[in-house]
């Protein structure tokens, strides 16, 4: 698969996280004054267990290049169960993600307690550094582009869309 | 006048056209499945197979781009596509069932609204019709006015011979100007005859007495009795050379997307699901009643034609057996 | 080619006929799903039947591959559901019909289950002449351990005779895809995805995909964009299978029903395969009301979990 390597690649990591633990953890992180990847976009949710996969799925599609899930440690969810219920779903998840041939290393999922400051920055730097390694995410913004045969007219200007995904 | 190819010249045919830059869409194998779909060489042509899938959408794309938008803060531009940019197209070994739909869609596509999608696409292509030497039990052209060698739709046609190569007739100027720009290729024709041609198993359906009994019998337990296995998806529409539904959407993001032209089907239970919630054909009998009013008697008093060339796909590829040519029989024989 | 035994296909039709009889006449069912032949030589259709008179007409053969339980669903209101409902079940099909009292769609004592012993049936329809052969067989069938369906009111012909044992597809299909690289695999569902037509036969035939609204239907908001090109076909295929981990019975109904020939019971068997390695969970003939993703322990792997 050939993609132009771009020097100035800045990866998009959206990040689904839990109010009650993980974006606390953010919070302190930067009341601490921590420094860490200015890439990531945090998306809150009262709690992991409201993730639905196909949150997950449409991050890739609409041009993520890596993709965090953090929540509550097991045992300290604030609606007691709903992580509980979330790592079974994503246990099941991510090996159909990777059946159907998405890099798994790009999608990352953590537990981040409102006391772990100190692990949201590592897990964000860890997963921005190793996503900046692979370079961008392109098989869905390939994928964005191709049409049913008779629909299709003709490519240069699906090149030049394809650059401003 | 008739001429002949043999098949080394019109696979030379085919690959020049291809060198052209003209889009030539054939059946061809596709991940194990015959489709008609553009050839990169004239070998990929399959000529034993009946396609998956109908030739309409080289006219009728299963899903094309119409518009796009895209906004920049509060700037918003709107580009239509321009039907300039539809591809130079020869369609090839085209069947009778599926050829002949081609004009029967006509009807439609230029009727209150001249849908420049289709007719654009209609003008730049030529269809090469082919007469079937295999049918299967599902086939029932015959039984709907049509037969393996019709050459409805047809700008040229091809029937093969024995010992190979293909008899060809030229019905329109399109078939005309395609003979004359590659006139070395064709010769006069030889006395050989022709490959026996298939004998679809179902006699002539009187479709005036099938239309009579529609119109008198909007409610009758037929419907219920055969819609009951209707499960409501969209695969005998989508199949069908025929079926032209679609529906307008609109996808993208905030900052940039395309109102497209899908198919759709009178099957699904959301099609006629109105804004308001109600939906009139709510249950399944009233939209498989709507499939075959459509077919055999809508299309009838709108056009005069019969909106069905029994090519059998929706037979031999309906979930759970729904065998339309049995149907349209069955009403054909009540009083 | 060796041909499949379905001598047995003959006693089970003249069965399930009188017992459908017996069963309409006495008024203890009001009304039987079975299968039908229809016009085409070797096919078979499903058939709701109300009087004991028409019960005559109900079969048993190679070509009844449909999985009767979709009726049953709150999906298909046209079926009438007053009264007892007899329904005759492979046991592919009873599976289904587990899972769907598991998830409290049907209660047991509604049903009167007539089920079949069953050597196998067709891959395909689209040419129901063909005998059943090793080479003809649902590859569903090449694997099967429910050829003899158990907990059902009637079974007629309580034994099979001895079946050829063919070597199973779709574990080592699954197991091929694996070994591929991520890149190969994407390349690989692209080429089928690519032909999806979103015409949801495999949606509409799954007696699970019960939703009076599917999510993929919904536009407020727009979870899956329903153009059937490759990008929108993917998403869908992901969402189905993800929506049906836990649950698939693996009546392959789906794989059987698409026009576009696309192997859609790989992604659920993967998914079953990964759920039975995770969570211990198997489609079976027991009602079970715990079903893998709407349950946890305090245990459950999280080994992908930093």
């Amino acid at each position: 698969m050939d993609h132009i390597i771009q020097k100035d690649f800045e990866p998009k990591i959206i990040a689904f996280v839990c109010t009650w633990c993980t974006y606390a953890g953010a919070d302190l992180a930067g009341t601490s004054r921590m420094q860490y990847p200015a890439n990531v976009r945090v998306l809150k949710f009262p709690c992991t267990g409201r993730i639905d996969p196909v949150f997950i799925l449409k991050a890739f599609q609409q041009g993520a290049d890596g993709v965090l899930v953090s929540g509550c440690h097991p045992g300290d969810c604030h609606y007691i169960a709903g992580n509980f219920h979330a790592r079974r779903r994503f246990a099941a998840f991510r090996k159909l993600l990777e059946f159907v041939g998405v890099d798994l290393e790009r999608l990352q999922f953590s537990w981040v307690s409102a006391a772990e400051g100190g692990k949201w920055v590592e897990v964000v730097t860890d997963l921005t550094e190793k996503v900046r390694e692979m370079g961008p995410m392109v098989e869905f913004k390939e994928l964005a582009l191709e049409e049913q045969w008779s629909g299709t007219i003709d490519t240069p200007e699906l090149k030049e869309a394809y650059n401003q995904i | 006048m008739q001429k002949y190819i043999s098949q080394q010249n019109l696979n030379i045919l085919l690959d020049k056209l291809i060198a052209e830059g003209t889009r030539v869409v054939a059946p061809r194998m596709d991940a194990g499945t015959p489709l008609y779909e553009p050839l990169k060489n004239s070998g990929e042509m399959l000529t034993d197979q009946l396609p998956r899938r109908s030739a309409k959408e080289a006219f009728f794309p299963v899903c094309e781009e119409i518009m796009s938008y895209e906004k920049e803060r509060q700037q918003i531009t709107l580009t239509d596509v321009d039907p300039a940019r539809f591809p130079e197209t020869v369609l090839v070994g085209v069947r009778p069932c599926d050829a002949a739909a081609i004009p029967v869609l006509d009807a439609v596509f230029s009727w209150d609204y001249k849908d420049e999608f289709f007719l654009e696409r209609r003008k730049k292509t030529t269809i090469i019709g082919l007469a079937c030497t295999i049918a299967d039990d599902a086939c029932f052209c015959t039984a709907v006015g049509l037969s393996p060698s019709d050459t409805r739709g047809s700008d040229l046609f091809l029937t093969p011979l024995e010992g190979g190569g293909y008899a060809c007739e030229t019905y329109s100027d399109k078939g005309e100007t395609l003979i004359n720009n590659h006139s070395g290729l064709f010769t006069r024709q030889s006395k050989t005859k022709t490959l026996p041609l298939a004998e679809p198993q179902t006699e002539q359906i009187d479709l005036k007495k099938v239309k009579k009994w529609l119109d008198e019998h909007f409610e009758d337990p037929l419907w219920d009795g055969n819609a009951v296995r209707c499960v409501g998806c969209g695969a005998c529409a989508f199949v069908c050379p025929a079926c032209h539904c679609f529906d307008i959407v609109d996808e993208g993001t905030e900052k940039a997307g395309k109102r497209r032209k899908n198919w759709d089907a009178c099957g699904f239970w959301k099609f006629t699901h109105h804004a308001s919630g109600h939906n009139p054909r709510d249950l399944q009998p009233k939209r498989y009643r709507n499939r075959i009013m459509h077919k055999f008697k809508y299309y009838d008093d709108k056009f005069g034609q019969t909106l069905c060339t029994g090519c059998g796909r929706c037979v031999r590829i309906c979930p759970v057996g729904i065998d339309i040519a049995a149907i349209v029989e069955d009403i054909s024989r009540k009083d | 080619m060796k041909s499949i035994d379905t001598s047995i296909y003959t006693a089970v039709t003249e069965a399930i006929r009188g017992e459908a009889k017996r069963l309409l006449s006495e008024g203890q069912i009001s009304v039987i799903v079975g299968y039908v032949a229809g016009r085409r030589t070797g096919s078979a259709q499903p058939i709701v039947v109300t009087n004991a008179a028409d019960a005559a007409i109900l079969i048993f053969t190679p070509a009844c591959v449909n999985n009767l339980a979709v009726y049953l669903t709150k999906a298909k209101k046209e079926i009438p559901k007053s009264g007892k409902i007899g329904i005759i079940v492979k046991g592919c099909d009873l599976k289904a019909l587990v899972g769907l009292m598991g998830e409290s769609q049907l209660k047991r004592e509604d049903l009167y289950l007539i089920g079949v012993p069953c050597a196998g049936v067709l891959a395909s329809t689209m040419q129901p002449a063909a005998g059943l052969t090793a080479d003809t067989i649902a590859p569903k069938c090449r694997e099967c351990d429910a050829h003899l369906p158990t907990g059902c009111d009637f079974v007629p012909v309580a034994a099979l005779p001895p079946q050829l044992q063919l070597e199973g597809v779709y574990t080592a299909e699954i197991a091929r895809l694996e070994a591929l690289t991520s890149a190969e695999r994407w390349a690989y569902w692209k080429e089928q995805f690519a032909k999806c037509i979103k015409c949801y036969a495999c949606r509409q035939v799954c007696p699970f995909c019960f939703c009076e609204q599917c999510l993929c239907d919904r536009n407020k908001p727009q979870m899956v964009e329903t153009t059937p090109r490759p990008a929108g076909n993917t998403a869908w295929h992901i969402v189905r299978a993800m929506h049906l981990a836990g649950r698939c019975a693996g009546c392959a109904e789906c794989e059987r029903v698409c026009p576009m020939d696309i192997p859609l019971n790989l992604l659920n068997r993967k998914m079953a395969k990964e759920l039975k390695e995770l969570f211990d969970y198997e489609a079976g003939f027991e009602v079970n009301e715990k079903s893998p993703l709407t349950t946890f322990t305090e245990k459950d792997d999280q080994s992908f979990i930093k």
